[in-house]
C-alpha cells in the first residue's frame, strides 16, 4: 500500500496559484526528496501534507486514508523545520517527550521512548540542558529525536540541514541516511541543495513553479532528464546547455553545429533524435562526460579553474562564445590562456526543443 | 589625550551629570525632607534632620497608610495581571491570525492611544455609573485592560515568536489556545517581564482616575492618600515626603526584581 498519495494537489492564495496539480505515490519506507529553486512551491507542498495549511483542491491520503480534513497531530506523521524549533523553555529530554505528554502517554512509556531515541542520536548526556545550552548540530538531533519519539508513520523534513555549516551538514546528512536505513520509515524530505537530493532520494520530486517537472531515482533525472530544466537543475557543476542548429554532414548525415565550440560540424551518432535542418535546438553536455578518447574534438582556450583536489573544473572558451565547464582530472598545470583540446562522444549529447522538452529518438 | 578631546570629554561629563542630577534631585529632596519639619523644608535646608521617626509615625496615623498600601497593591497586581492577560492575548492575535480586516482594527487601536484621558473622563465615568462601578477598584482597573499600548508592545514583540514553534506544536497536537499558554507565554516571559513593570508603574501610580471613581476614604490609594496629605491647610510636607518614599518602594522593588528581563524583554522587542 502507499504510504503517500497525492492527487491533482493545489493551493492558492487569493487568485495567485501556488501549486498546479501535483500528483505523487510514495511506497511504504521510500524516501523521497522534494527538490527545486526557491518559490517553487516545495515547502507548501510539505505543510499541506503536515496539514499545517490547507489543501485548495485535490486528495491527499496517508496510508489509502483521506487526510484532508485531518488535525497534523492525528495524521501519524512527524516533522523537522529548518530551524529546529525546539521549545526554548523546554530540556531536551521535555522537549522529545512533549507530544507524547500531551497525547496522554504514561509517563515510564514516555521515558523508555525518549531514551531510546535519545540512545540512537547520541543525545544521552544532553537530556538535561536546554536547547540555549546546545550547538547547531545538537539541536538539529534533538529536533531529529523529537520526530522518532512519536513513532510515525511518515517523517517529513523541511531544509533541515540549511542552518549547518557545510562539514556538519554532510556528517548529518550521512546521519539521516542511516537513520532512515535503521528506522525504514518513509520520508519527504524538502531541500534546494540538489547534493542533498542526490545522495538521500530514493526519488526525487523536481518542482518548478508549482508544477512537477520529473519524479524519478537521482541517477534517472542524472543520466536522462525530461527537459531543460531538470538537466540545469540536478548535477553540479551543471550540465552546460549550448544552443545548436540542425545540420548535414557532406555525405548528408543528420549533424549539428554548435556556436559555443566554434560552429564545427558534430555528426550525431545513429539513433540520435532527428534535428531539421537549420532548427534551433539547445544541446547539454555534463562536465564529467567530455572524454579524452572521444571522437571529437575542439581546440578551446582556458578562461579560469577551479582546482578541487581530486579533479579540476575547467572554464574553457571557443573565440567569445560563452565558456563551457569541463571536468579535467589531469589539469592541475592549466592555467588561464592555455589552449586546451576537449573531446567527447556526440552520444552523449542531449537535446532539447525549442520548447525546452527533450527531443527523443 | 589631546586637549580638544579631552575638553569634549569634560563637555560630555558635564552634560550627563547635569541630567543624571536632575533625574536624582526629586529622589534626594524626598530623602533629606522626610527627615526634616516642613519650616525647615520651606526654608530650603538641604541636610538630613531629626524628624523622621515623628514623621513616619505622623503619616502611619493621619493615611490610614495600611489601608491605603492594600487599596494600591491591589489595584496595581489585579490591573497588571489583567491587563497583560487581555492585551498579550490580543496582540498575539494581531500578529499571528490573518484576516481582511486586520490592520484596520489595528489602526483604530492604536488611534486609541492618541486619545488624552481627559475626553474619556467624562463618558467612562457615565459608563462606570451605568454599571454601578463607581467607588469600586473594578471601575480603576476595567479601563486600563484593554491597553494601546501594551497590545501594540506584544504585537511587536510576537514579531520575533518563530512561527515555526506556532507549526511545532500544531503538530504536537496543541490547539491555539494551549500554543499561546504553553509555548508563547513561557518563551516571551522577557516580554511579559517588561510589560509588567511598565503596567505596573503606571498603575501604582495612577491619580486622576481613583480621584474621580473612588469616593469614600476606604477605598482610596496611596496617590490619594498623598494627595490629601498635600493638599491641606498646612501641609506638612515631612510626612507628605513619608508618603512619597512609602509609594515609591514598591516600584522601586518590583523593578529591581525584574530588571535583567525587562532589559531583555525591552530589546527583545524593538530587535
Amino acid at each position: 500500500m502507499s504510504a503517500l498519495t497525492l492527487t491533482d494537489i493545489r493551493k492558492s492564495y487569493g487568485a495567485v496559484e501556488i501549486l498546479k496539480g501535483i500528483d505523487l505515490d510514495v511506497a511504504t519506507g521510500e524516501f523521497v526528496v522534494f527538490v527545486g529553486p526557491s518559490g517553487c512551491g516545495k515547502s507548501t507542498l510539505l505543510r499541506l501534507i503536515a496539514g499545517l495549511d490547507e489543501i485548495s483542491a485535490g486528495t491527499m491520503a496517508i496510508g489509502g486514508v483521506r487526510m484532508n480534513e485531518v488535525d497534523p497531530s492525528r495524521r501519524g506523521l512527524a516533522m523537522v523545520f529548518q530551524s529546529y524549533a525546539l521549545y526554548p523553555h523546554m530540556t531536551v529530554e521535555q522537549n522529545m517527550g512533549f507530544a507524547l505528554r500531551f497525547a496522554g502517554m504514561p509517563k515510564a512509556e514516555i521515558r523508555s521512548r525518549v531514551l531510546d531515541a535519545a540512545r540512537v542520536l547520541d543525545l544521552e548526556p544532553l537530556l538535561k540542558r536546554k536547547p540555549r545550552a546546545l550547538s547547531g548540530g545538537q539541536r538539529q538531533r534533538v529536533a531529529i529525536g523529537r520526530a522518532i519519539v512519536r513513532q510515525p508513520k511518515l517523517f517529513l523534513f523541511d531544509e533541515p540541514l540549511s542552518n549547518l555549516d557545510a562539514e556538519l551538514r554532510v556528517h548529518m546528512r550521512i546521519e539521516i541516511a542511516k537513520l532512515h536505513r535503521r528506522l525504514g520509515v518513509t520520508t519527504i524530505y524538502v531541500t534546494h541543495d540538489q547534493v542533498e537530493a542526490m545522495t538521500l532520494a530514493d526519488r526525487i520530486v523536481v518542482l518548478r513553479a508549482g508544477a512537477v517537472e520529473q519524479i524519478g531515482s537521482p541517477l534517472a533525472l542524472y543520466d536522462d532528464p525530461d527537459n531543460l530544466f531538470v538537466a540545469g537543475f540536478i548535477g553540479s557543476p551543471k550540465m552546460n546547455l549550448l544552443p545548436a542548429v540542425g545540420a548535414a554532414t557532406p555525405m548528408g548525415a543528420p549533424a549539428l553545429r554548435i556556436a559555443a565550440l566554434g560552429d564545427a560540424l558534430i555528426p550525431l551518432p545513429p539513433g540520435a533524435p532527428k534535428v531539421a535542418e537549420g532548427a534551433p535546438v539547445t544541446s547539454g553536455i555534463r562536465p564529467e562526460q567530455f572524454d579524452p578518447a572521444g571522437p571529437v574534438g575542439l581546440d578551446l582556450t582556458v578562461d579560469i579553474v577551479e582546482h578541487l583536489g581530486g579533479t579540476n573544473h575547467v572554464h574553457a572558451r571557443k573565440g567569445d562564445a560563452p565558456p563551457i565547464v569541463v571536468d579535467v582530472r589531469e589539469g592541475r598545470t592549466l592555467r588561464p590562456g592555455d589552449p586546451i583540446t576537449v573531446r567527447f562522444d556526440p552520444a552523449a549529447l542531449h537535446l532539447f526543443g525549442t520548447d525546452g522538452k527533450r527531443l527523443r529518438a | 589625550m589631546s586637549p580638544s578631546r579631552l575638553a569634549t570629554r569634560a563637555g560630555i561629563y558635564a552634560f550627563l551629570g547635569l541630567f543624571a542630577f536632575l533625574s536624582v534631585f526629586p529622589f534626594l529632596w524626598m530623602i533629606v525632607g522626610m527627615t526634616n519639619r516642613t519650616g525647615d523644608i520651606i526654608l530650603g535646608r538641604f541636610t538630613l534632620g531629626d524628624a523622621f521617626l515623628e514623621n513616619a509615625r505622623n503619616f502611619f496615623e493621619q493615611a490610614d497608610a495600611p489601608l491605603v498600601f492594600w487599596n494600591s497593591a491591589k489595584i496595581a497586581i489585579l490591573g497588571t495581571i489583567a491587563t497583560l492577560a487581555v492585551s498579550s492575548i490580543a496582540g498575539y492575535g494581531f500578529e499571528i491570525f490573518r484576516s481582511p480586516a486586520r490592520e484596520r482594527i489595528y489602526g483604530v487601536l492604536l488611534l486609541t492611544i492618541m486619545i488624552p484621558f481627559a475626553v474619556l473622563m467624562i463618558p467612562l465615568f457615565v459608563i462606570m455609573g451605568k454599571l454601578g462601578l463607581i467607588n469600586t477598584h473594578i471601575a480603576v482597573i476595567l479601563p486600563t485592560v484593554a491597553s494601546g499600548f501594551v497590545v501594540f508592545y506584544f504585537r511587536q514583540a510576537t514579531k520575533a515568536f518563530p512561527s515555526e514553534l506556532r507549526d511545532a506544536a500544531r503538530v504536537d497536537g496543541l490547539k491555539e489556545w494551549q500554543i499561546f499558554l504553553y509555548i508563547y507565554v513561557p518563551t516571551m516571559r522577557s516580554t511579559y517581564a517588561a510589560a509588567f513593570v511598565i503596567v505596573f508603574m503606571t498603575a501604582w501610580n495612577n491619580y486622576l482616575w481613583p480621584l474621580i471613581v473612588l469616593q469614600t476614604n476606604d477605598k482610596k490609594t496611596i496617590t490619594l492618600a498623598i494627595s490629601s496629605l498635600a493638599s491641606a491647610y498646612y501641609p506638612d510636607y515631612g510626612v507628605v515626603m513619608v508618603g512619597a518614599l512609602v509609594a515609591t518602594l514598591p516600584t522601586l522593588f518590583v523593578f529591581f526584581i525584574m530588571q535583567r528581563q525587562f532589559v531583555q524583554g525591552m530589546l527583545g522587542s524593538v530587535k
